[in-house]
C-alpha cells in the first residue's frame, strides 16, 4: 500500500488527450434503481455473503471494495443474475428480479478479462446481444455503429479481439455491454487489466460515458484508489459483510470500523489508554507517550483503544510540548514532491508521516516530537482484544 | 563465441541425439521400407526392390485385378466415415455432459468411455460377435460400425474435452447476459470454440477404424469384407505385392490429410 495519500495520485498522471466521444443524445436513457435487501449466499457451508443490504440510486456510480474473498464478486453474480442467493431480494427499478434470468434483467456487464467472443469481429462481439434478441439486421447494423461510435472504435469494426491491445478490447467489452440498453452496468474489475496510465484514461473515459447515458454502475473492484476515483459511493466489504457504505470522502477520512480504516489509504494505529471521555471526544494517554484528544467513544475510562491518523495528518516538532510524542527517525524518502518519514516511537511502534518536501531540511539523527495537524481527523476504535 | 562444454554436457547431448534418432529410425524406417518395395519391378516383397516401376500401383487400382481389394476398401471407407461421424456427434455430447459433471459420477462414466483405448480389443471383439449372434442377427456393416463407434469414441471425447477446457466460462456468462438463450450460446459460442477439437476427433476415429483389426476380424465376414483383413489374407495367401501398394495408398493419403489437419485444426496441439 502506498506511503501517502491514495487520493493525491489522482490528480498526476497524463492528462487525457483524446477528444470528447460524441455521446448521441437519443433516446434519452435512464439509469434504473438497483435494491440488494438482506441476501445472504452460502457455498456449501462457507457464508460468502452475509445479510447484506444496498440501495442504488439512478445513475450513480457504487464500488464494491474489498480484498479478495471478501464476497464482492459473489455480490455482483448475485446482482447479474448468474447465482441464485440463498436468502433475500434483489431488485431493480423496484421490481425482484431474483428469479428473472441474468438477460432479462436489462444489466450490462463487462467482465474482468472482457470475455470478447474470440471467434467473432469487433461488429459482431457489439451486435451480439441485439442478435441474440432476435433484432433486424438493419436495427443491429446501426446500433453497432452507433456503439462502436461511442467507444471510438468504428475504425476497428473488421478486427478480431485479440488484434486488439487491452485499451481497445475493454472499449469493445463496454460497448458489446452497452449495445442491449441496460439500465445498470456491472462492471467486474474493469481496469485491473491495464497498464497505469491508460488506466486513468479509461476510468475517466468510462465515467463521462456513465454520467452522459445516464447509467447506474456497479464496480467490483480490490484497487482503492479506483473505487475513490470512479465511484460517488464506496462499500467497503470484508467477509461477506458491507463494512461501511459511504462517499469516498465519507469513507477515506471517518473510517468506521478498524478494517475500514486499515483497507482504505495507509494509516498509523497508536495503541493507547482511555483517561477520560467527555463532550469533545476521548482524551487519550497513547503508550508513544502524549495526550490526545479524539472526537468519538473509544470505551470508557481505563479501556485499551488504537487511534489512526493518516501519514499525512502527522507534523514535526523539534521541542516537547502539548499533544507531542517523542519519535526518532529512521528513514527519509523522497516520493515526488512528498518526503516520506519512517519513525519510531519510544514504545517501538512504527509511524509513517508524509510531509510536503520544500522547505523542509532533513530531519537528522536524534530526538524528534511528533504530533497531529491542526486539521487532522484521526478515528478511535477500541483495541481488539488479544 | 566460445563456450565451453563440459564432458557431461557433450555426453548428455550424445546420448539423447543418439536414442531420439533411434526412435525416429524405428518409426520412419518401416514405412519407408513398404514404400520402397511397393515401387518394385519384381513379383516378390524382396528388400531391396529389384527395379522400380509403377506396375504394383497399376494392378492395384485395376477394377478387373483388384475388385475384392476396392469393395474391401469401400467397406472401411464407409464404416469408417460412419463411426467417425457418428463418433463425432456421441462423443462431443458425452465431452460436453462430463465437462459439467465433475463429480463422482463423471468420473466414473469418464473412465467407462475411456476404457476401449486400454482394454485388450480382441476381447471387445469376441464380445461383440457374442452379442450379435445372441440378438440372432448376422454379421453386417451396421454391426461393424456399431463395434467400431465404441472403439473411436474415446478419441473425440479427449480432444473434445481439451478444448472445453480451454473454453473461458465468462463466454458463456457473457452470452448469458446478452440475452442469449442456451441454445443460442451454445451455437454461437461454444460449437465455434469446439469445432477444431470435434474435426481432429473426428479425424483420429476415422484413421482408427479404418486402421482397426481386432473388431473386424470378429465382425466381418465374407460380404463384409474389411481392408485390413483383407491386406491380411493376401499377404498370408500369396505375398502379393498389391499389399505394399495398397499400404502405399494408405500412407501417402494419410500423411496428406495429417498435415491438413494439422494446418485446419492444430492436430498436435489437441491430443
Amino acid at each position: 500500500m502506498n506511503a501517502h495519500s491514495g487520493l493525491a495520485a489522482q490528480t498526476s498522471g497524463p492528462p487525457d488527450a483524446r477528444p470528447t466521444p460524441a455521446v448521441p443524445t437519443e433516446p434519452a436513457r435512464r439509469g434504473a434503481t438497483l435494491d440488494v435487501e438482506r441476501v445472504s449466499h452460502s457455498y456449501g457451508g462457507f457464508r460468502a455473503l452475509d445479510d447484506v443490504s444496498l440501495s442504488v440510486k439512478a445513475g450513480e456510480v457504487v464500488a464494491l471494495l474489498g480484498p479478495s474473498g471478501c464476497g464482492k464478486t459473489t455480490l455482483l453474480r448475485v446482482i447479474a443474475g448468474f447465482l441464485n442467493h440463498t436468502e433475500g431480494n434483489v431488485r431493480v427499478d423496484g421490481a425482484p428480479v431474483d428469479r428473472v434470468p441474468a438477460g432479462r434483467r436489462g444489466i450490462g456487464i463487462v467482465f474482468q478479462n472482457y470475455a470478447l467472443f474470440p471467434h467473432m469481429s469487433v461488429s459482431q462481439n457489439v451486435g451480439y446481444g441485439l442478435a441474440a434478441r432476435g433484432r433486424s439486421r438493419r436495427q443491429i447494423k446501426d446500433s453497432v455503429a452507433r456503439f462502436l461510435e461511442v467507444v471510438q472504435m468504428s475504425a476497428f469494426a473488421r478486427r478480431r479481439p485479440r488484434e486488439l491491445s487491452g485499451g481497445q478490447q475493454q472499449r469493445v467489452a463496454l460497448a458489446r455491454a452497452l449495445a442491449i440498453e441496460p439500465g445498470i452496468l456491472l462492471l467486474d474489475e474493469p481496469f485491473a487489466a491495464l497498464d497505469k496510465n491508460l488506466r486513468l484514461d479509461m476510468q475517466i473515459e468510462l465515467k463521462r460515458l456513465q454520467r452522459d447515458l445516464g447509467l447506474t454502475a456497479i464496480l467490483v473492484t480490490h484497487d482503492q484508489e479506483e473505487a475513490m476515483s470512479v465511484a460517488d459511493r464506496v462499500a467497503v466489504m470484508n467477509k461477506g459483510r458491507i463494512e461501511q457504505l459511504g462517499t469516498p470522502v465519507e469513507v477515506y477520512d471517518r473510517p468506521e470500523t478498524l478494517f475500514v480504516n486499515s483497507f482504505i489509504g495507509s494509516s498509523n494505529l497508536l495503541a493507547g489508554t482511555v483517561a477520560a471521555t467527555g463532550p469533545t471526544g476521548t482524551t487519550v494517554d497513547l503508550d508513544a507517550g502524549g495526550r490526545l484528544t479524539v472526537a468519538g467513544a473509544g470505551g470508557p475510562a481505563g479501556s485499551r483503544v488504537l487511534v489512526s491518523v493518516r501519514p499525512e495528518q502527522l507534523h514535526i516538532a523539534h521541542a516537547p510540548g502539548e499533544g507531542l510524542f517523542p519519535v526518532t527517525c529512521r528513514l527519509e524518502l523522497p516520493v515526488g514532491g512528498n518526503s516520506v518519514l519512517d519513525l519510531q516511537t519510544r514504545d517501538g511502534a512504527d509511524v509513517k508521516l508524509v510531509r510536503l518536501r520544500a522547505g523542509a531540511p532533513p530531519l537528522g539523527n536524534g530526538q524528534h516530537y511528533c504530533g497531529l495537524t491542526p486539521d487532522a481527523r484521526p478515528a478511535i476504535f477500541p483495541a481488539p482484544a488479544g | 563465441m566460445r563456450t565451453t562444454r563440459s564432458f557431461a554436457d557433450v555426453s548428455y547431448y550424445a546420448v539423447i541425439g543418439a536414442i531420439g534418432g533411434l526412435a525416429i529410425a524405428i518409426l520412419v524406417v518401416p514405412v519407408l521400407v513398404v514404400l520402397a518395395i511397393s515401387l518394385t519391378s519384381a513379383a516378390s516383397l524382396k528388400f531391396p526392390p529389384t527395379g522400380l516401376s509403377f506396375r504394383w500401383y497399376e494392378a492395384l487400382f485395376d477394377p478387373v485385378q483388384s475388385g475384392h481389394i476396392h469393395s474391401a476398401a469401400l467397406n472401411s471407407l464407409q464404416v469408417a466415415g460412419s463411426a467417425a461421424g457418428l463418433a463425432m456427434l456421441i462423443g462431443t455430447l458425452a465431452a460436453l455432459w462430463l465437462d459439467r459433471h465433475r463429480g463422482a459420477a463423471g468420473r466414473a462414466l469418464d473412465t467407462a468411455f475411456m476404457s476401449p483405448l486400454v482394454l485388450p480389443m480382441l476381447s471387445f471383439g469376441l464380445a461383440a460377435l457374442i452379442i450379435v449372434t445372441m440378438l440372432r442377427q448376422r454379421p453386417s456393416l451396421t454391426w461393424l460400425t456399431a463395434g467400431h463407434l465404441v472403439v473411436v469414441i474415446p478419441f473425440v471425447i479427449r480432444t473434445v474435452s481439451a478444448s472445453l477446457s480451454q473454453l473461458d466460462r465468462a463466454l458463456i456468462d457473457s452470452s448469458a447476459s446478452l440475452g442469449a438463450s442456451s441454445f443460442y450460446t451454445f451455437r454461437r459460442v461454444v460449437l465455434p470454440v469446439i469445432a477444431p477439437g470435434m474435426a481432429a476427433g473426428a479425424f483420429l476415429a476415422f484413421v482408427a477404424s479404418m486402421d482397426n483389426v481386432p473388431i473386424s476380424l470378429f465382425l466381418s465376414n465374407a460380404r463384409t469384407d474389411m481392408l485390413p483383413i483383407r491386406l491380411w489374407g493376401m499377404m498370408e495367401s500369396s505375398l502379393d505385392v498389391r499389399v505394399a501398394a495398397a499400404s502405399g495408398v494408405l500412407i501417402v493419403v494419410t500423411s496428406v490429410l495429417l498435415v491438413v489437419m494439422n494446418r485446419l485444426v492444430g492436430l498436435n496441439r489437441r491430443v
